[in-house]
């Protein structure tokens, strides 16, 4: 039957080739947009962590619904000594974050401010390299604000400016202070830029009386896909009062936004194979129809309807074999060349800013489970497409097919 | 060989355009016979030929291909039957389009599980005894209608099947043509002892079998 069947596929030109350009295109382009979205997400994800969100954070319980001063942690120390014993962490640091109203010479906002470890940030997050103008904090920089640039932009601010800060310290007592602007910075994110500035945690603690506490402590674990067991242990090791979070629910939004996108990526793509399957299928159909007194001649000589189903099967099978080993190679030489070397489109995160892009960049994902499972569903949908042709031959009485014209 | 007794078979039964195609049939082939069914078009030549060649159900009565009732077959049964029993020529010679002339011939051995070694052997043998040894590696849109007709008799011949069930078989052939293919399933019958039955209206095939059995609206009414 196999050797039939290869017969038949290159009796049969023009069915074969319309299924192999077919099955080519499809398989291609599945791999390649999935590729391309799985690439999309992870770069939002990866750069989303990489400005300012740490893979774990561990907070005071009902800080983040509640927050405010009575949900701060109060005894840093004791969990970066718990931290100190865990394998798979790279760094962590405590950030002491607060709301306040910042306000120039002539404008003000409401913005975060937080302090932070200036020699422990550059392994934790952009705020470093995101340097625009001036420099960034260190230890001994005391009273420096290093701001957003779109922050400093609504306070009509520049470099040298002073700055005054009124809030609220972590005894609820009134905090206020004149800081000078020292350096700007922009991460790309936005809403980041336009709302966030930064002290050196050793001067801001003397100011909001928060030494040894903190909003909450950020990590930074040496592989992302320990997370969770990572996140574990430091759920058994801090009491109950304090949780460990992971980015997977730190970033809910995001990772809810980005399997809304999935899906709706996979319902166009849906779409596309729908119609790919059905002209697949009309082809194969066409190309049966034409062949019904072939068929009846085999079937009157003694080939039962299971040798048709699987002459039918190894004509459709050996298309798609060859249509996917062409395209699968193809494909994913394309997703690991754009991985490698992502797409740049220039001025895309500026577009699309408010949306949290941050890069002009559109990296693919190279991944070779996915395009296993991609080429899978190809081959899967190109076998259905030929069921009911199947169907539809096997329903002829053997010499009724036999004698048709 | 063949048995057949009181077959009855339907066409649209229960419905007002009814036809009894086939009216208590009872009749014998013996094993070697070189036989025709004949009759005006309309009369049951066909209908009994399938019914023999288990490619059609009968609403009543019994056929029987030996020991076998073929009657009672299940679809798959009646399948294998005729390919390991059978064999068929038909009138617009229905040969695989996509295998030449040697693999047509072979085509039946095979799926019967015949050696290779076995299947060139008959294949040549069949071919040359049937002219079309120099056409082994043409495929049948190449050949003549003649040619085709052969590649198709040398097909059901092949395998050395117990029967063989022609129908019209020189309905597409010209005179010359005709005559020729007759003579070269005379010598096939008489070479090797297989039963041949025709379904034709052909005078050239009446005057080259050896027993004709008439048919009319569904009846026998002479043998």
């Amino acid at each position: 039957m196999f050797n039939l069947a290869l017969k038949n596929i290159l009796f049969y030109k023009g069915r074969s080739i319309t299924t192999l350009i077919l099955t080519f295109i499809s398989a291609l382009m599945f791999i390649v947009y999935v590729s391309m979205m799985d690439g999309s997400h992870e770069s939002m994800l990866k750069n989303a962590l990489k400005v300012y969100t740490g893979s774990i954070e561990i907070y005071k319980k009902d800080y983040r619904d509640i927050g405010g001063n009575e949900y701060l942690i109060t005894d840093v120390q004791k969990i970066e000594k718990e931290l100190d014993k865990i394998e798979g962490i790279d760094t962590y640091t405590a950030r002491y974050e607060t709301y306040g109203l910042l306000s120039s010479s002539t404008q003000s906002s409401a913005s975060l401010v937080a302090g932070v470890e200036p020699l422990k940030e550059p392994s934790m997050s952009q705020l470093k390299v995101a340097l625009v103008e001036g420099e960034f904090l260190s230890p001994t920089s005391g009273n420096c604000l290093y701001a957003g640039v779109d922050l400093v932009k609504k306070l009509e601010a520049k470099l040298g400016d002073e700055i005054s800060f009124v809030g609220a310290a972590s005894d609820n007592s009134f905090a206020a202070d004149l800081f000078k602007l020292c350096g700007t910075f922009r991460t790309g994110s936005f809403s980041f830029d336009a709302s966030s500035a930064f002290i050196a945690r050793a001067y801001f603690d003397e100011l909001m009386m928060s030494h040894n506490k903190a909003s909450y402590i950020n990590i930074k674990v040496h592989d992302l896909n320990d997370v969770d067991t990572i996140n574990t242990q430091i759920s058994a090791k801090i009491d109950d009062s304090i949780e460990s979070l992971t980015w997977k629910t730190l970033m809910k939004t995001m990772v809810d936004a980005m399997e809304v996108d999935s899906i709706f990526g996979y319902i166009t793509i849906s779409i596309f194979y729908v119609v790919i399957f059905f002209v697949i299928m009309i082809f194969g159909f066409i190309n049966v129809s034409s062949r019904i007194r072939e068929f009846g001649t085999l079937r009157c000589i003694g080939l039962s309807r299971q040798k048709i189903r699987t002459l039918l099967f190894y004509e459709i099978f050996i298309l798609s074999s060859i249509a996917i080993m062409i395209a699968t190679p193809i494909g994913a030489y394309i997703a690991y060349y754009y991985s490698v070397h992502p797409i740049v489109i220039d001025g895309m995160s500026e577009m699309y800013k408010d949306y949290g892009i941050i890069s002009d960049e559109i990296p693919f994902s190279f991944n070779l489970f996915t395009i296993t499972w991609n080429i899978s569903v190809v081959y899967l949908l190109n076998i259905l497409s030929i069921l009911y042709p199947m169907a539809f031959i096997n329903s002829f009485k053997p010499v009724e097919a036999a004698h048709h014209v | 060989m063949i048995k057949i007794q009181n077959v009855n078979k339907y066409f649209y039964k229960g419905e007002s355009r009814e036809v009894h195609a086939l009216r208590d049939i009872n009749l014998e082939i013996k094993k070697g016979e070189f036989s025709l069914f004949n009759g005006p078009s309309g009369c049951g030549k066909t209908t009994l030929l399938n019914a023999i060649g288990a490619l059609d159900s009968v609403d009543s009565g019994e056929i029987y291909l030996g020991e076998t009732e073929i009657t009672g077959l299940n679809e798959d049964a009646r399948t294998s039957l005729r390919l390991n029993e059978m064999g068929f020529v038909f009138q617009a010679y229905n040969l695989v389009p996509v295998l030449n002339v040697e693999e047509n011939i072979g085509f039946i051995m095979k799926l019967r599980g015949f050696s290779d070694s076995e299947i060139k052997a008959r294949v040549q043998e069949v071919a040359s005894f049937l002219e079309i040894d120099t056409k082994l590696k043409s495929l049948p849109n190449t050949l003549s209608g003649g040619q085709q007709q052969r590649v198709a008799v040398a097909r059901a011949v092949a395998a050395k099947p117990k029967i063989i069930l022609a129908d019209e078989p020189t309905a597409n052939l010209d005179s010359k043509n005709s005559l020729k293919l007759m003579d070269m399933m005379r010598s096939l019958n008489e070479k090797e002892d297989i039963s041949i039955v025709f379904a034709s209206h052909d005078e050239l095939v009446i005057d080259n079998v050896r027993r004709v059995i008439k048919l009319k609206d569904g009846a026998l009414v002479e043998d």
